[in-house]
C-alpha cells in the first residue's frame, strides 16, 4: 500500500478513526477520485478498537455493536470504495502552496520522511485525556496514576492489567465502563469519587457498571493527596463544598495501588495550530462553517478534533458530511458563503457549527450547560420546540430546513434553552 | 404479602426512580416512569434481569495479544461472573473472522453464543 502513495489526492483524510472512515467514504461517494487515510498507529480503528463493550451503532446501523465490530464494518466498507489507507504514518505538518493545493509531510518507518500532494484536507485527530496535571493533583508522583482510556488500551489490546486495588476518579462513561471491566479481569475496584454532584456518565453505565457490582460511587468528592515511593499506596479523599473547595476536616484515606483519572477530553490540535486554524475557546476544536470548513480555505474538521461526541453515531454522520463538502471542494464546487453566524445563548454551552447559509438544511450539534427539565429550545425566532429533557452529558442534536432560514434576514441567530412553564432545574 | 422493589430506570438519562409493587412474586403495579420504557424495564429487572456481556480472550498467532469476544444475547445478571470466567479460559488460535462462534450454547443456554468481535490475521511470526 505505501508504495501506492503518490501522485495528487483529491482528498487526505488525517487519523482512520470513525471520523476519519466516515469522511473518506463521504467524499468517495460525493465523486473524489483518490483519498487517501493516514493514521499513525499500526491499524485504522481508533478508539473503538479498544472500547469492546457494546451500545455503538445503535443510530447508524440499528443494532447494538461493540467497537471493534463498529470498526471492521467501516473499515470493510473503505476497501469496498477503494479508499488508500497507510497506517503507521504519522502527519508531521502541512504546508500550503500559491496554488492552494496541500502537501502533506508524512513520517513512516519504511519510507521516512516523505510528502504528498491533495487538493482539500479532513482533519480528523479525535482527542486524547485529561491527566493529573490537568487538575494538579497534590501528592508524590509513584506509579500508578494513569488515565481511564490508557487503562482501557492495557486491558483490553495488550492483555495486562493496570493493577489490583484501584480507586477511579470522574465519573465519566469511561471510568464507569473501566470500573466494571477490571471488576470482570479480577481487579477490586475500591470506589469511583466524582467532584460534581452528579454523576457525569450515562445512568445506564452507574446502575450496570456500578450498582450491579455493589462499586460505590461517591459524588461531591474529590481526590486531596496521592501517596507512595514507587507505587501508589493510598490516596486521600474529601468532601467539596459548593464551592468546589475540600473540606480536609472529613478528609479520609484509602487503600490502592492504581488511581485512574477519567476527567475529560480534550480535542487533539496541533496539528491545526501549526497551521493556524482558528480554534474555538470552549469546544477546543476548530471554528467551522455550515461545510464543516476551517477558517483555512479546502480544510475541513470532523469528530472529535472538532469537538467531543458521547455517540460514535453522530461522529460517522457528520464525518460523512465533512468528506462530501471535501471531495466538492476538490472538484471546484463551491457552496454559497454563509450569511448567518450562530451563537450560543442561554444555558447552551456550545453550538455548532459557527455559521450557516440559508440555501440548505443545516444539523446543528450542541450542548447545554446545566440540565433542565423539561425546558424549550428557541432559535431565534424561527423555531420554538419542547425538549423533556437536557442534561450536559446529551449531546442535543437538531435540523434546521432552509425555508425557515429564508424567511432570516438578520446576520445572528441565537439559540436559548429556557426553562418551560411549569419546569424544574437541577444539576 | 404486598412487598415492593425499586429500579433506577436505564432507558435514558433522565434516571427516573421506579417502585415495583409485588404479592409473592406476582407485580401488582409499577410506578416512578415518565414513559412506557421505564414500565417494561422495572417489569423485566424483577422478573428476568439479564446484562450484556463483552470481554477479551488471549489470541496466539496474531498481530494482537488479546481478541475481543460478545454473548450474542443478554446473559442473567446473576451468571455474568461465572460466564465470564468460562470465557476467560479460550484460547484462540488465528486466524479468526468477525462473528465467528467460538462457544455454542454458553452455559447449557440456547442461543447463548460467544463470538470474535473483529478479524484477526494469522502472522508468520505467530
Amino acid at each position: 500500500m505505501l508504495n501506492r502513495i503518490g501522485g495528487k489526492y483529491d482528498v487526505i483524510v488525517v487519523g482512520g478513526g470513525p471520523g476519519g472512515m466516515g469522511a473518506a467514504l463521504g467524499a468517495r461517494d460525493s465523486g473524489a477520485e483518490r483519498v487517501l487515510i493516514l493514521d499513525r498507529e499500526p491499524e485504522a480503528g481508533g478508539i473503538l478498537l479498544q472500547c469492546i463493550h457494546s451500545g455503538f451503532g445503535l443510530h447508524y446501523f440499528k443494532e447494538e455493536l461493540t467497537g471493534p465490530e463498529y470498526a471492521e464494518r467501516f473499515l470493510e466498507k473503505a476497501i469496498q470504495y477503494d479508499v488508500d489507507l497507510a497506517t503507521n504514518s504519522y502527519v508531521s505538518g502541512i504546508a500550503i502552496d500559491s496554488n492552494g493545493t496541500k502537501q502533506v509531510r508524512i513520517m513512516n518507518e519504511q519510507r521516512g520522511l516523505f510528502t504528498v500532494d491533495t487538493k482539500s484536507v479532513v482533519l480528523s485527530m479525535g482527542c486524547r485525556e485529561r491527566t493529573r496535571g490537568s487538575i494538579r493533583i497534590p501528592g508524590t508522583r509513584p506509579s500508578g496514576v494513569l488515565t481511564a482510556g490508557l487503562a482501557q488500551k492495557l486491558v483490553n489490546l495488550e492483555g495486562y492489567l493496570p493493577g489490583k486495588r484501584v480507586a477511579i476518579l470522574g465519573s465519566g462513561d469511561i471510568g464507569l465502563i473501566m470500573a466494571r471491566r477490571l471488576t470482570l479481569e479480577g481487579c477490586e475496584v475500591v470506589g469511583v469519587f466524582e467532584i460534581m454532584p452528579y454523576s457525569n456518565g450515562l445512568t445506564r453505565n452507574v446502575v450496570q457498571c456500578l450498582d450491579d457490582f455493589g462499586i460505590p460511587l461517591h459524588l461531591s468528592t474529590m481526590v486531596a493527596y496521592i501517596y507512595g515511593r514507587d507505587r501508589v499506596e493510598k490516596i486521600t479523599v474529601a468532601p467539596v463544598d459548593k464551592d468546589l473547595k475540600p473540606d480536609m476536616r472529613r478528609a479520609r484515606d484509602v487503600t490502592c495501588d492504581t488511581l485512574l483519572l477519567s476527567i475529560g477530553l480534550i480535542p487533539e490540535n496541533e496539528l491545526s495550530q501549526s497551521l493556524g486554524i482558528h480554534l474555538d475557546v470552549i469546544t477546543g476544536g476548530p471554528r467551522v462553517s455550515s461545510t464543516l470548513e476551517t477558517s483555512m480555505r479546502g480544510v475541513f474538521a470532523c469528530g472529535n478534533v472538532l469537538h467531543v461526541h458521547d455517540l460514535v453515531d453522530f461522529v460517522t454522520q457528520e464525518s460523512v458530511l465533512a468528506g462530501q463538502f471535501a471531495a466538492e471542494w476538490s472538484r471546484g464546487i463551491l457552496r454559497p458563503m454563509d450569511n448567518i453566524r450562530l451563537v450560543p445563548g442561554d444555558n447552551v454551552h456550545y453550538c455548532l457549527p459557527h455559521t450557516l447559509s440559508p440555501e440548505r438544511e443545516h444539523t446543528i450539534y450542541m450542548r447545554c450547560k446545566q440540565a433542565l427539565k423539561p425546558c424549550r429550545i428557541r432559535v431565534g425566532n424561527l423555531i420554538e420546540k419542547k425538549l423533556r429533557f437536557v442534561v450536559p452529558a446529551e449531546m442535543i442534536m437538531f435540523k434546521i430546513k432552509p425555508d425557515l432560514l429564508e424567511k432570516f434576514h438578520g446576520d445572528t441567530l441565537r439559540i436559548d434553552l429556557v426553562p418551560d412553564a411549569q419546569g424544574e432545574t437541577n444539576g | 404479602m404486598a412487598e415492593s422493589a425499586q429500579f433506577i430506570c436505564i432507558g435514558c438519562p433522565i434516571g427516573c426512580p421506579l417502585q415495583l409493587q409485588h404479592t409473592g412474586g406476582k407485580i401488582t403495579e409499577i410506578s416512578g416512569h415518565e414513559c412506557n420504557r421505564g414500565a417494561k424495564y422495572a417489569r423485566q429487572e424483577f422478573t428476568d434481569p439479564r446484562r450484556s456481556l463483552s470481554t477479551t480472550v488471549a489470541i496466539s498467532g496474531a498481530k494482537g495479544k488479546r481478541l475481543p469476544v460478545k454473548v450474542t444475547e443478554p446473559v442473567e445478571k446473576d451468571r455474568v461472573i461465572e460466564a465470564v470466567r468460562i470465557i476467560h479460559a479460550l484460547d484462540v488460535e488465528a486466524p479468526v473472522r468477525l462473528g465467528q462462534v467460538l462457544i455454542h450454547n454458553l452455559m447449557g443456554e440456547e442461543n447463548l453464543n460467544v463470538v470474535a468481535c473483529r478479524s484477526m490475521e494469522r502472522t508468520s511470526t505467530g
